[in-house]
């Protein structure tokens, strides 16, 4: 079978073109920090298709977690994100609290959101800067990247860490929140609010944003959003008031009063207005929290067996609604656990997005759904047997530090650690 | 969702000789054979107007394979399931009602071996590499192990 019919056959007449039409963007490409690849079939200079492909850094974490206990997936489900780690371990959390009887203590609701509400504003900083970035305005990305230390100092102070907090636990958190913080978490998030108004009125007036943002992108409807599952800011940009935080709140969201943002312009400048409008908002939640934190237990202790049963649980993450299935026979292990991520859920509205645009334009379309296909995939086989690479294994790695701190536990024999290169 | 329409929804789908229960409060299990799944969806979506389809998900249960359709609204989850015989693993999509389930079927595809009639793009991969056999069985079934299939990748990796 020639190329050119193979492609018609993969396309399945969803339209006529020719080969020389076809533009590959990625898997290595400038404007994706991550690897995948989006096959764009152009007629002239716009983009009539788009085919995705992803896998690239598919990590096979729903493989893994099979053979994990409950709550050491809890850690590893956390690092599917390098952005995003929280919600994701809150999620998992989340769904298998549901299976148990026990009940989240008050205290512990409320640190779950501050937590959640830092991580959406480093999030939304990070790609604000992206964007600045994508459009040739450096300047922005190095204000917004320098802001986002002030909430990376404050997760590290209360969690022990910038990215991966590990502060979650089924029904509670690791970590209660460190004393005499009010009032330095309160000041931050005064500084973050005028931050996000001084950014407002930069993408508003400077040249170089509104010329790479102002009607870029395909406009959707609302109805197309929702057939296309939009989810998170890609919803709520078109008009659609669709957030898990209101729709159906966990954690403290029903306690704290916030009202969440929406756009109808329809272009990329409404998702940035969108997302420094959500900068606010979620900086005023998180000085609610710490005035009305309520005193008590921040963890009950649960067994490590889990009843038999199914259930799911979705969570806002910043970037969008991320969803968790799971599924217990009664045993110290999952049966399954499914996790979807917002970006993929994103994905069939950003090929729509694409359509009618131009090939120049195709860095800030993609990056407007902030996109994380770190989070998307979950599985890739490492090649750990290959002669030119090496990597040690946990075990290997476990033996290593018994060897390094305790070397008079240290068993030479009964381990298979060997002391690589 | 109103508990109005949910009442409506279980006498409907007690109608159409499906199996309802609610195990909790806000969710709602409901098992709908192959031959009507599509009809049933687009049902929920037309007349229910319950439009978001948060996932698709693959179980595997020994003989079969289970499929579940996540439809959430507001507060309530609503999951549709059905089951596919693994010898003849072949499933009715639903990209005609609900575009957005598009890379959700392929995914399924990739990594439980189901091929979804009616699906444009489901003989791509989406998230396998390129160089996975054609003789190795899916990922996620509970039979493949994982050091066989990095054994495996590697022999290709060789071969090449």
């Amino acid at each position: 079978m020639s190329d050119e019919a193979k492609l018609r056959e993969e396309s399945a007449g969803l339209m006529e073109y020719s080969v020389e039409n076809l533009v590959p963007f990625g898997p290595i490409h400038p404007a994706l920090k991550e690897p995948e690849y989006f096959k764009l079939i152009l007629e002239g200079e716009k983009i009539v298709q788009v085919i995705p492909r992803i896998g690239y850094v598919h990590r096979g974490l729903e493989k893994a977690a099979e053979s994990r206990p409950w709550v050491q997936n809890m850690y590893m489900f956390e690092r599917t994100c390098g952005i995003c780690s929280f919600v994701h371990s809150l999620c998992y959390g989340q769904a298998v609290e549901g299976l148990t009887i026990y009940e989240v203590p008050r205290r512990a609701k409320y640190i779950r959101l501050i937590i959640s509400e830092l991580e959406r504003i480093h999030s939304h900083l990070l790609w604000v800067g992206l964007m600045g970035h994508w459009a040739g305005f450096e300047t922005l990305f190095m204000w917004v990247w320098n802001d986002r230390e002030v909430i990376l100092d404050l997760v590290e102070a209360i969690s022990g860490n910038r990215v991966h907090k590990s502060m979650n636990a089924f029904c509670g958190v690791r970590r209660d929140m460190p004393e005499n913080m009010e009032d330095r978490i309160v000041e931050r998030m005064k500084f973050i609010t005028d931050r996000a108004h001084y950014y407002r009125d930069i993408i508003d007036s400077e040249e170089t944003m509104l010329a790479r943002t102002e009607n870029v992108g395909n406009k959707i409807n609302q109805e197309t959003a929702q057939k296309l599952c939009a989810v998170g800011p890609m919803a709520r940009y078109v008009g659609l008031r669709q957030d898990v935080r209101l729709n159906d709140p966990y954690a403290a969201y029903d306690e704290v009063p916030f009202d969440i943002v929406t756009r109808t312009e329809g272009d990329v400048r409404a998702l940035l207005r969108l997302r420094l409008d959500e900068l606010v908002v979620s900086a005023n939640m998180i000085s609610y929290a710490v005035k009305h934190l309520p005193e008590g237990p921040i963890r009950v202790k649960i067994a490590p067996i889990i009843p038999a049963g199914e259930h799911s649980s979705h969570c806002e993450a910043p970037r969008g609604e991320i969803f968790y299935y799971v599924k217990s026979t009664g045993g110290r292990t999952p049966d399954r656990v499914k996790s979807r991520q917002p970006t993929m859920a994103n994905i069939p509205t950003a090929l729509e997005l694409l359509k009618g645009q131009t090939l120049a334009d195709v860095p800030m379309v993609l990056t407007a759904i902030d996109p994380c296909f770190g989070c998307m995939d979950r599985m890739s086989f490492l090649d750990t047997e290959s002669q030119k690479q090496w990597t040690w294994s946990g075990e290997q790695l476990r033996q290593y530090g018994i060897k390094h701190y305790f070397p008079e536990r240290f068993d030479a024999n009964r381990s298979k650690f060997k002391e690589a290169h | 969702m109103s508990e109005s329409l949910l009442g409506q929804l279980q006498t409907y789908a007690a109608q159409s000789n499906s199996k309802v229960s609610m195990p909790r409060k806000g969710e709602t299990f409901i098992e709908v054979d192959q031959d009507h799944i599509k009809d049933f969806i687009s049902h929920l979506v037309n007349d229910f107007r319950i439009l978001h389809l948060a996932t698709i998900t693959g179980l595997d249960l020994g003989e079969n394979i289970g499929i579940i359709y996540h439809l959430s609204q507001d507060k309530d989850t609503i999951y549709v399931r059905s089951i596919v015989p693994k010898a003849k693993s072949t499933a009715v999509s639903i990209v005609e009602v609900i575009p957005g389930a598009i890379l959700y079927e392929m995914e399924i595809h990739d990594l439980f071996g189901v091929t979804f009639t009616g699906n444009p793009w489901i003989n791509q991969k989406l998230l396998l590499p390129d160089n996975w056999p054609a003789d190795l069985p899916p990922p996620l079934l509970k039979t493949s192990k994982p050091a066989e299939i990095r054994k495996r990748l590697q022999l290709e990796v060789e071969r090449k």
